[in-house]
């Protein structure tokens, strides 16, 4: 399920006639440590949090990390495409504010059904005005999404002047409630549809001519615009994707929170790009994870839950997000930045033992 | 003679432009700010109609006031726009300077001692960004994104999630003083704008941060210390920050870990809409100081108006939006030079 480009390969495959048996061994432990160290991350710190407190792997808890991590999952997939796109979207906090403000007000006027439809077209209008303004306007994508993310939010809190819009109490038993809280066997919804979406952007990705483009604009867009790829339709895609993720994660956060205003999950876009890049996206592009990805989502949200479950305070808790996204960053960033020097120093050694 | 001295580019080869090329750079910034212009007289205009006591002497000095205060941080965003990046932590470090200067004056502290700690913990900040950025090799705008959390919590934890009120006479001085006449932070605005264009145009500094902005691998390949020059851009908006941070807590009477929210957007927003490229090399520091006022003018008419702050947001976001959109169709930018990521 790991997404890599044929540049990415290259840039860590040895030659394979001079490769000797200790580098080969070298190399292999750095692609694993890419593909698998963010999952050994993860085990690690689930194996912590069940030693430092008893109540960490009861059912319950774990439920609750299942269904927490849904939302973000479903937007950090779609963030993965769009950063292996080379690109990314700053706005999907004031997204997520304002469909779910949409989806609400939409439950109060036409019940469930307006109420998901409220929520996947609010997305994909969100996605759709980024599309337009990152194509047809030529606005650069990190400062038209930090404008938008601010017009959103500020839609949001204009709908919810008087008052944030809620779910009433009465509510509980509608179909709409239900979607966040319905368990099937023991497993949350919310955490399927999140499995079920990464399955669908994993063969959308793999699969499909479409995705295909989106992967091969991210390794090289001039490659890419020289093979007849449109450069206009592989954003358009990708900022579509996104605002259709946040309209689906909508449905499985806001069907539980049941509350929400212009103010609703404030630095959303940092843990869903934290967790993006934890799983091994690059924003260099060409590279990313859909395992790795999944696998952060969970530890991001595991560590919150440790956090949050040893009074941590919210301060703190930022600081400590932040922190863990500084140095999976300068892990990326440092690797990055001296690869050529240390493919310099591998093809320099493999070409001393052999003379003539 | 001195003019001799002056045209002459004591640092870059012969080759590398004509003469004057320092003069025609302050002159082509300049220029790109003129399109500012007609905007801002129409918002003057229409505000000067339409909003209640707009045009009163008290009113317009609240509004140069209001102004200034983002000049300060606006000017050391260009220096870094110009050099093709973003610090978006500077909100952040407003808070977090802000706080420390007043918990400094709460804890019976001098005030030129916590002006200087304030300072100092934005310089640090500064200088933290442009090693992670410089040294390990992180894209900016990601890792100032991360910091901006980071400084946030520090700030909400060093406050203990508190407004620390504070009343000092040199602290209201700084807020509303009026040495020579002039309103303090706008005495401030206008040295700084001076001091910014001398560095801008006329300095080594200047043309390396704008050599860096046009073409990185160029200027690194010239020998240009291009860490050193990075480091030094961020350290400032730290700085500029930390100034930002103090003068809106003197005003304010309090620090806060809240301080500063949506901060970046501001700063960012007046360096864009006053005509300075995204994509580096050039920069406009009277576009910024027009951006600056524009943008005051928006705010003070609005809330004149009565209109909601979400509205100002959405005003302010729409209007960066716009205003790059019609920067990149002028310039007829190809889609890929757009991925601002790739540096």
């Amino acid at each position: 399920m790991t997404t890599r480009t044929e540049g990415d390969s290259r840039a860590t495959a040895p030659h394979p006639a001079t490769e000797t048996r200790s580098e080969r061994a070298r190399l292999d432990l750095g692609r694993a440590w890419d593909r698998w160290g963010i999952t050994a991350c993860l085990v690690v710190l689930v194996v912590v949090g069940a030693l430092l407190d008893h109540s960490f792997l009861s059912l319950a808890n774990v439920q609750s990390v299942l269904t927490e991590s849904a939302y973000l999952g479903i937007v950090a997939a779609a963030m993965t495409v769009a950063i292996i796109n080379g690109t990314f979207d700053l706005s999907v906090g004031g997204q997520l504010a304002l469909v779910s403000v949409l989806s609400l007000l939409g439950y109060g006027i036409g019940g469930t059904w307006l109420a998901v439809a409220a929520a996947v077209l609010g997305g994909l209008a969100c996605g759709g005005v980024n599309g337009a303004l990152v194509t047809w306007l030529r606005v650069p994508p990190f400062v038209a999404t930090l404008g938008m993310l601010f017009v959103f939010r500020g839609i949001a809190y204009l709908l919810t002047s008087d008052a944030p819009a809620t779910l009433d109490y009465s509510e509980i038993d509608s179909g709409y409630a239900r979607l966040g809280s319905t368990l099937i066997g023991s497993v949350p919804l919310p955490f399927i549809v999140m499995c079920v979406f990464f399955g669908a952007v994993y063969l959308f990705l793999r699969r499909t001519a479409a995705g295909r483009r989106v992967v091969a604009f991210g390794s090289s867009p001039e490659a890419a615009r020289f093979s007849g790829v449109s450069a206009t339709r592989v954003r358009f895609l990708v900022f579509g994707l996104l605002g259709l993720a946040v309209g689906i994660a909508v449905l499985t956060y806001i069907t539980r929170i049941w509350t929400a205003d212009g103010g609703t999950q404030d630095g959303f876009e940092l843990r869903v790009i934290t967790a993006a890049v934890l799983g091994g996206a690059s924003l260099r592009g060409g590279k990313g994870s859909l395992v790795g990805t999944f696998s952060a989502v969970l530890l991001v949200t595991v560590l919150n839950n440790l956090l949050v479950a040893h009074g941590v305070s919210a301060g703190a808790q930022q600081m400590v997000l932040g922190g863990v996204l500084i140095v999976a960053l300068s892990i990326d960033g440092v690797r990055s930045k001296y690869a050529a020097r240390l493919r310099a120093l591998f093809a320099r050694r493999r070409a001393v033992p052999q003379p003539g | 003679m001195s003019t001799l001295q002056k045209t002459a580019p004591p640092a870059t080869p012969p080759q590398a432009g004509p003469p004057r090329r320092t003069r025609s750079q302050a002159l082509r910034g300049t220029l790109s700010a003129l399109p500012l212009l007609p905007p801002l007289a129409l918002v003057v205009v229409a505000f000067a109609l339409f909003a209640p006591n707009f045009m009163t002497g008290t009113n317009l000095e609240n509004v140069l006031v209001a102004s200034s205060i983002v000049v300060v941080p606006g000017l050391a965003m260009t220096l870094c726009i110009t050099m093709g990046e973003f610090d978006l932590s500077i909100g952040a470090t407003v808070a977090l300077t802000g706080a420390v200067t007043c918990t400094y004056i709460r804890d019976g502290h001098s005030t030129a001692v916590a002006l200087v700690a304030g300072l100092v913990v934005g310089l640090l900040v500064g200088i933290g960004n442009g090693l992670v950025v410089a040294k390990l090799g992180v894209t900016p705008f990601i890792a100032t994104l991360a910091s901006m959390v980071i400084v946030r919590g520090l700030a909400r934890v060093y406050t203990d999630s508190r407004d620390v009120i504070v009343s000092d006479s040199t602290l209201k001085y700084l807020a509303a003083g009026r040495p020579l006449g002039i309103p303090f932070p706008v005495l401030l605005a206008i040295l700084a704008t001076l001091a910014a264009m001398y560095v801008a145009y006329r300095t080594r500094f200047g043309r390396w941060v704008a050599a860096v902005g046009s073409n990185r691998d160029a200027a690194d390949l010239s020998g240009l210390p291009v860490d050193r020059v990075r480091i030094a851009v961020y350290a400032l908006i730290g700085l500029a920050g930390a100034v930002w941070g103090i003068i809106i807590s003197a005003q304010l009477q309090k620090g806060s870990g809240n301080l500063g929210l949506g901060f970046e957007l501001d700063a960012i927003a007046v360096v864009v809409i006053g005509g300075t490229s995204l994509l580096g090399g050039r920069a406009s520091i009277i576009g910024t100081v027009l951006g600056a006022l524009l943008i005051g003018v928006i705010h003070n008419g609005l809330n004149l108006l009565d209109v909601p702050p979400a509205y100002q947001r959405i005003s302010i976001g729409l209007l960066l939006v716009a205003a790059l959109a019609v920067q990149a169709i002028r310039r007829r930018v190809p889609l890929e030079v757009l991925d601002d990521n790739k540096n």
